[in-house]
């Protein structure tokens, strides 16, 4: 199992090497660690990883796993083959394919000004619309250059974070 | 001193903390601020109806508007805080620049008057060269400022900072200053009674900022000794005299590499940060507000005030450091508010409480008190590693940054200094050494859900027990309808 740990840059290899009742070994890039379950009850799981005591509480979603160790938040993405999914999206990316048209909010806010009109070029930074959340006015901007296709939304609608508010052709 | 509270709340607030403490609440309408905490008609309504004998306004909202004032004066509700006309002065800045200046109080130099459109902005900008300031007469707290770098920028945030305004105040009028490097804020807290009584209750050094928000406050300032204490603090009474002011308020400056003080503003409310002042003073502001605003006399002279300890601020904000400080709003299933010697969180939090994205971002305030900044600093520091809240992203991170970084532990504090030391990137760093030294832990938690959770046969009697058991899966779909 290939996994990355948010905000380390090289991915790491674990896995399962053994169970036995409560205890485990596992395997984390090379090194052999044992490991006691104490306690799971729901997300909330808690453990002894060596000699140390651990609590965790774990979100899963559906790309990535969110997880609270010892009350300091951590993200996780994992794959057999994750190394191959982060470099085919990265190239995705590259080639401007795909999601690359659409201008996510990366905040949820309700819309008090469109800044341009479908058919209008845009420069890569301009502001498309703009967001109030918690008494701030945030720009959603257009991440490329290019021509507004469509607005997806209208002024006064409340939009969730990385909802599309507008479509580049 | 009981008396009975009153809280109203809006629809959003129905489950908020303060609407839990009050003797008595009251709703006063939808959640959007301008249908309820800014309908004064409707509050008036609610507080005669009720009886209410005065009105605290808090900080925001109607806290700094002077119809709001005239028509409690009006309507015989004593309102805790200066009278309309003083309100109205010091609301304006423009106006309040002129007074000031009559009265020998030190400005900052730079423009003389409103602007209505952006090309006298564009000229004016143009005259005293980028970057310039572009504020809002009628802003405050850091709201409806911004800065601007070029025409370009001046431009589009002309726009912005209009529909700010006019969203926030019901009003526009913006004026540029040029924007002074490396200077300091520092701010004095006052006093004024009805009996012609002024105090100053010494400085606090609000210089960590982002875009004209403050973040952290502290008092003492590394950056002012006694004498300069009690000079300035002279001025500052000077300047809340010149508009016939009362009650509390506070004096603002900015302060050159020189050590000049230049006045800016008033603050006619009670302010975000005055629990620092309260720390090192032993006075309770609140307390002396409903004093004055009954009639009373302030019952201690200047000289009887003694600066003790060193206090630190940290406003916890619902916004996400890392995403260029988005907003974060959401259910809270969660928290841990810190506590133990020399520390104060006030806040609203409260495990399952929610946080609004129809009210401003301010979450709690971390306060730590010790008998010298380095104790301060050190129960601060300790405090924000125990300050846990799940569901939203908040500042944290960046205060635990801050408060180890040599610049800010020698005093070496200006309004720009997250850019100076380049802070952003160092709360980075910071965050990927604590994710390195969590990884294993995670990993393991990781591979231990696979492994007893999510692999089990869903027919397993175990898993099921132990789901039944969970209270975690109960907010969790608590957390979905929400959603």
């Amino acid at each position: 199992m290939e996994i990355r740990i948010g905000g380390v840059k090289e991915l790491q290899n674990a896995d399962v090497v053994q169970t036995a009742g409560r205890d485990i070994i596992v395997k984390i890039d090379g090194n052999s660690h044992h490991v006691t379950l104490l306690k799971i009850t729901g997300n909330e799981i808690e453990f002894i990883l060596d000699s140390k005591y651990h609590r965790a509480i774990i979100q899963s979603g559906t790309h990535e796993t969110k997880l609270l160790i010892d009350d300091h938040p951590i993200t996780l993405k994992s794959h057999p083959n994750l190394q191959e999914i982060l470099k085919r999206s990265l190239s995705t990316e590259e080639r401007g394919e795909g999601g690359d048209k659409d201008i996510k909010s990366q905040i949820p806010g309700r819309v008090v000004n469109i800044m341009v009109e479908p058919g209008s070029p845009v420069k890569k930074g301009d502001p498309i619309i703009v967001l109030e959340s918690m008494k701030m006015q945030v720009a959603v901007k257009s991440h490329r250059d290019g021509n507004v296709k469509q607005i997806k939304v209208n002024k006064g609608a409340t939009v969730a974070r990385y909802d599309i508010v507008a479509i580049l052709d | 001193m009981s008396i009975n509270s009153i809280a109203i709340y809006s629809d959003e607030d129905v489950n908020s903390l303060h609407v839990k403490f009050a003797d008595e609440c009251y709703h006063i309408g939808p959640a959007s601020p301008t249908e309820s905490y800014l309908n004064i008609d409707r509050i008036i309504e609610t507080a005669k109806k009720q009886g209410a004998d005065a009105i605290h306004p808090g900080y925001g909202f109607l806290s700094e508007n002077e119809g709001f004032v005239e028509r409690c004066e009006k309507e015989n509700i004593i309102f805790i805080g200066p009278k309309s006309k003083a309100m109205e002065l010091t609301g304006d800045k423009m106006k309040c620049k002129v007074l000031m200046k009559k009265a020998k109080v030190p400005t900052v130099p730079g423009s003389d008057g409103t602007l209505e459109d952006v090309q006298k902005a564009l000229d004016i900008a143009a005259e005293a060269g980028y970057p310039v300031l572009l504020k809002s007469a009628f802003g405050g707290g850091g709201r409806g400022i911004r800065m601007a770098s070029n025409e370009g920028q001046l431009k589009e945030e002309f726009e912005m900072v209009s529909a700010e305004s006019k969203a926030a105040f019901g009003k526009s009028a913006l004026f540029v200053e040029k924007n002074l490097e490396n200077i300091r804020h520092i701010e004095f807290q006052l006093l004024l009674d009805s009996h012609g009584n002024g105090r100053h209750l010494f400085e606090r050094e609000c210089s960590i900022q982002r875009r004209h928000q403050k973040l952290i406050e502290i008092s003492p300032s590394p950056v002012v000794d006694a004498k300069t204490r009690e000079e300035v603090g002279e001025i500052a009474l000077r300047a809340a005299q010149a508009v016939d002011y009362l009650n509390a308020g506070t004096a603002e400056f900015l302060r050159d590499q020189d050590g000049k003080f230049y006045f800016i503003e008033i603050n006619s409310r009670l302010q975000v940060e005055h629990p620092v002042t309260e720390l090192v003073t032993g006075l309770d502001l609140v307390k002396l507000q409903i004093q004055i605003a009954q009639g009373e006399e302030i019952d201690f002279r200047q000289e009887d005030l003694k600066m003790h300890g060193s206090a630190i601020e940290c406003r916890i904000n619902a916004e996400d450091p890392f995403l260029e400080f988005a907003p974060s709003v959401g259910f809270v299933p969660n928290c841990n508010l810190p506590y133990g010697p020399g520390i104060r969180v006030d806040s609203y939090l409260y495990p399952g409480c929610t946080v609004s994205g129809y009210y401003d971002s301010l979450i709690a305030k971390l306060i730590s008190w010790g008998k010298d900044f380095e104790e301060a600093r050190i129960r601060e520091r300790v405090a924000l590693n125990e300050f846990r809240v799940e569901g939203v992203n908040t500042t944290i991170p960046l205060y635990k940054t801050i408060l180890n970084e040599q610049n800010f532990i020698e005093g070496r504090l200006s309004t720009d200094y997250l850019e100076r030391f380049g802070l952003i990137k160092k709360m980075n760093e910071d965050a990927e050494i604590e994710a390195r030294r969590h990884a294993d832990a995670a990993i393991a938690a990781f591979l231990l859900h696979s492994v007893f959770v999510q692999n089990t046969n869903p027919m397993d009697v175990s898993r099921r027990s132990s789901r039944q058991l969970s209270g975690w899966t109960g907010l969790r779909s608590e957390r979905n309808r929400r959603m």
